[in-house]
Order: C-alpha cells, then sequence, then structure tokens
C-alpha cells in the first residue's frame, strides 16, 4: 500500500471536500450558495472579502467558498486555491457585454498549477432571466470544449428559482469522489 | 423544561390575577402603572406593547394593529374599557398615545422601508439616475464624472463600470440611505470615503455603504431596534429616522474598520460581523440611542 493510497484512505474516512466558487460580480455566487443551503435570497448585498458554508449533502461534508467576484478582489482569489477538490464557475448568463472578460478569468484561473487536480462546474445562472443565453452559447463563448486538463460539465441553473442546482451540485460531487474516493 | 411550564402557568393565569389583586389594592390599571411609573422612552413603551399584547381585551390587543389616525379613538376606547377616569389620571391619555404612536409606527416603517428596497434601481427611470448623479457629485465635487458607465465608479467603491447591479438586494433603499448620507452629513461622508480610498486599510465604500444597508435592515425586521427608535423618536418613526440609524451605522463601522487595522479587504465579513455584535451589544441598554455624534 503506497502513501497515497493511504491518504486517499484517511481522506475517504472525512469524506470532506472543499469547493471553491468564483466568477465575477454580480454573477450570482452567494445567491446560489445561499438558495443551496435552503436560506432566503432576496436580500443579498454585494460580497466583499468571502463567505464560507459547510453543509452535508450525499453523505459529504462541503465546505464552499465563496470569493467576492469584483475586480480589486481577484488578485486576492489565488489565496483560496490550496486543496480545492472543485471549481464552480458562475456565469451570468444576462451579461453579454462581459463574457469576453469572463472567459479570460477562467482560462486564467484554469492554468493555475494549485487548481490542476480540481474538477470544473461551469453554472450557466440567470437562465431565468429573459435574454440570457444558452448554456450551449455559454459553453462556445467559454470555449469549453478545448479544455483538456480538467473534468467539466455545464449547467444551465437559475440561483432564484434554485433550478437545476442540485443537479450541478450532484455531478460535481460523483466526478470528484471517483476521482478521489475510489482507493484500492 | 421547568420554566417552561412556569412561564405557561404565569402568563396564562398567575398574571391575571396578580393584575387583579394590584389592581384592586392601587385602583390603578396596569397600563396607567407603566405610563406613570416610567420615563419616556423604551423602558414605558416596550412595558406597554408587552402588556396591551398579552391582553385578553380584544380592544387592547386590537389598538396594537390600529391605523395612525385611528389612535387617539383607540385610546379613549381602552380608556372606557379599562374604566379610567381622565380626571384622575389626566396625564394618561397623552401618554398612552405617544406608546402607541411609536409601537404602531415601528410595523409601518418597517413597511415603507420594506417597499423602498423592493423598488429596483432602473437605468429608464430619470429620478433614480438622477440620484445616482448627485451621489457621485457630492461625494467627488471635484471630478467630473466621464460617462454614465466608466471605471470611475470604483473610486466611489462600486464593484463594477455600472453600480446598478449593486443594488440588487438593497434596492433603491441601498441607493437613498448613501445619498443620505452625503447630503445630511456631507463633511463627515467625505471623510469615511477618504479612510474608504486608503491605500492599505481601505474598503469600497459604496459597497460596504450597501451591506450596512442591509444590517440596519434587519436589525429593524428583527424588531431589535424597537428600543432605540422607542428612545430617539417620541412619536411615530418615520423614513427618516431610518436614513438616520444607516448615517450612525456608517460612520460608527468606518471609526471600528480604522482603528482595528484589518490585515486586509478579505477580511470584512468578519469584521462585519464583530460590528454586528457590538451593535446589538448596545441595543440591549434600555437608554440606547444610536446618533451618529461626529468624533
Amino acid at each position: 500500500m503506497g502513501l497515497l493510497t493511504i491518504l486517499k484512505k484517511m481522506k475517504h474516512k472525512e469524506r470532506e471536500m472543499r469547493l471553491l466558487m468564483l466568477g465575477l460580480d454580480n454573477a450570482g455566487k452567494t445567491t446560489i450558495l445561499k438558495k443551496f443551503n435552503g436560506e432566503d435570497v432576496s436580500t443579498i448585498s454585494p460580497t466583499l472579502g468571502f463567505n464560507i458554508k459547510t453543509l452535508e449533502h450525499k453523505g459529504f461534508k462541503l465546505n464552499i467558498w465563496d470569493v467576492g467576484g469584483q475586480k480589486s478582489l481577484r488578485s486576492y482569489w489565488r489565496n483560496y486555491f490550496e486543496s480545492t477538490d472543485g471549481l464552480v464557475w458562475v456565469v451570468d448568463s444576462a451579461d453579454r457585454l462581459r463574457l469576453q472578460d469572463c472567459g479570460q478569468e477562467l482560462s486564467s484561473l484554469l492554468q493555475e498549477e494549485r487548481l490542476s487536480g480540481a474538477t470544473l462546474l461551469v453554472f450557466a445562472n440567470k437562465q431565468d432571466l429573459p435574454g440570457s443565453l444558452s448554456k450551449e452559447a455559454i459553453k462556445d463563448a467559454l470555449a469549453l470544449d478545448n479544455i483538456k486538463t480538467h473534468h467539466w460539465c455545464i449547467i444551465g441553473c437559475s440561483a432564484i428559482t434554485g433550478e437545476n442546482l442540485l443537479a450541478g451540485v450532484d455531478w460535481l460531487l460523483d466526478d470528484i469522489a471517483a476521482r478521489i474516493f475510489t482507493a484500492d | 423544561m421547568l420554566g417552561c411550564i412556569w412561564q405557561y402557568v404565569y402568563t396564562s393565569y398567575l398574571r391575571y390575577w396578580l393584575k387583579w389583586l394590584i389592581r384592586q389594592a392601587t385602583g390603578t390599571c396596569e397600563l396607567q402603572r407603566i405610563c406613570s411609573g416610567y420615563n419616556p422612552g423604551a423602558t414605558r413603551t416596550s412595558k406597554a406593547e408587552y402588556s396591551l399584547q398579552s391582553s385578553k381585551n380584544k380592544v387592547l390587543r386590537g389598538a396594537l394593529e390600529a391605523s395612525k389616525d385611528d389612535l387617539e379613538k383607540c385610546v379613549d376606547q381602552i380608556m372606557k374599557e379599562k374604566n379610567i377616569k381622565p380626571e384622575k389620571d389626566p396625564q394618561f391619555r397623552g401618554r398612552l398615545h405617544v406608546c402607541l404612536l411609536q409601537i404602531t409606527g415601528y410595523s409601518s416603517l418597517f413597511s415603507s422601508v420594506e417597499d423602498l428596497r423592493k423598488e429596483v434601481f432602473s437605468s429608464e427611470c430619470p429620478q433614480h439616475e438622477a440620484m445616482l448623479l448627485k451621489l457621485w457629485g457630492l461625494l467627488m465635487p471635484s471630478v467630473e464624472l466621464e460617462s454614465r458607465i466608466t471605471k470611475q465608479w470604483g473610486d466611489i467603491g462600486f464593484q463594477g463600470d455600472d453600480p446598478k447591479t449593486d443594488f440588487r438586494g438593497m434596492g433603491l433603499l441601498g441607493l437613498t440611505n448613501l445619498l443620505f448620507f452625503s447630503e445630511t452629513y456631507p463633511e463627515e461622508a467625505r471623510q469615511v470615503l477618504s479612510h474608504a480610498n486608503h491605500p492599505k486599510l481601505g474598503y469600497s465604500y459604496a459597497i460596504v455603504g450597501i451591506n450596512l444597508t442591509e444590517m440596519a435592515y434587519s436589525l429593524l425586521r428583527s424588531g431589535a431596534l424597537k428600543p432605540h427608535f422607542y428612545n430617539s423618536v417620541q412619536s411615530a418613526p418615520e423614513l427618516r429616522d431610518f436614513h438616520l440609524l444607516y448615517c450612525y451605522l456608517a460612520y460608527e463601522f468606518d471609526r471600528f474598520w480604522v482603528a482595528e487595522e484589518p490585515e486586509s479587504i478579505m477580511l470584512f465579513n468578519q469584521y462585519r460581523e464583530r460590528f454586528h455584535s457590538i451593535v446589538k451589544t448596545r441595543l440591549q441598554d434600555p437608554a440606547v440611542s444610536l446618533t451618529l455624534a461626529p468624533h
């Protein structure tokens, strides 16, 4: 039994995962986190710094980090990369003007060594808004098909209605679990 | 468990008989004793509120739901119901009226605040746009805004090129508070902005302001601000009184932040929570009145 297997087993016991949620400001990161946790989402203010929530889902203990997305905070994102199992990239599907900006930020994240082992879930959020782009359009705009370094998936969702949040998180957990908890 | 049983027995039987006994002994009802025994303010009004809430009499409980204009009539009905003679206790009518104005005013204040919060900032509304531009003018009087959508908004602490999206949760309430602070306390607001623009200890002025609006809003909603308003406004509190409370929070948070010298803006939420606890502790004091006092 190698060291790696032992480490995997230790982690298996805790069944703990660290998820990092990033995206441009006003993408809906905090709203997703609160909605997923069953909290009121009508009175959310912009995030300065970060929020962290620990919750149980499907027998896993999830530590979800939601870091503010405004430009002046993006240089701090790197402080939260360490031992991230899953990266949740949240996109405002109605914000066409900043889609390019959004794609650039994502591709530079994917080059980060400390995120190289993380599974990527892209939430195409705000599907409830009229004029929002479909998840296929977002997939093309962010050139997701070119990603070869990470397991990834894109899911159209609405943080306000809660639509598809569970589907996205379930996919993410299954993928991470298949990678890190399948010891022996 | 025992406490629960005691609470139940007390509120449903004992309290009633105790009140009856004291009434027979002193010849005054509980509301009279509250109105004459305590000075105007949070203690008197909170006790009157509790007394009315736990009353078995519909007229008394109904007064808590009455509209502002009906309150004088309610006081008369209560006096009739409780057989209180104006000649014997001439002050009672006015005192209970003020208590009722404060108690019912608190709920109507919450509805007005909620309406303003639910009003979405719209770029199509000239009035909303004018408010935004006015805010810029007051905070940055010597700098011209280059265009409506511009990076310059970052200088007063909005997140992106268009402040519109930052008002999502707090709506027009957030903008009105920011504007009110700058209009009412121009010097203090600019002082706070200069601290916010400090290269090391800085924070995003407008975003922090919107977060503090959320703090004020949730304090109001939970009822935690009752003692403050009962002490500071001897009538029904108005929207203006809520904006004044926001000014207090904006000014005091800035002092707190500057004194604490946090390592980075990323710790904002921890410091926000600590400041929140400080405010809640102050609100425990029956004599509390949170008014901005420039230092």
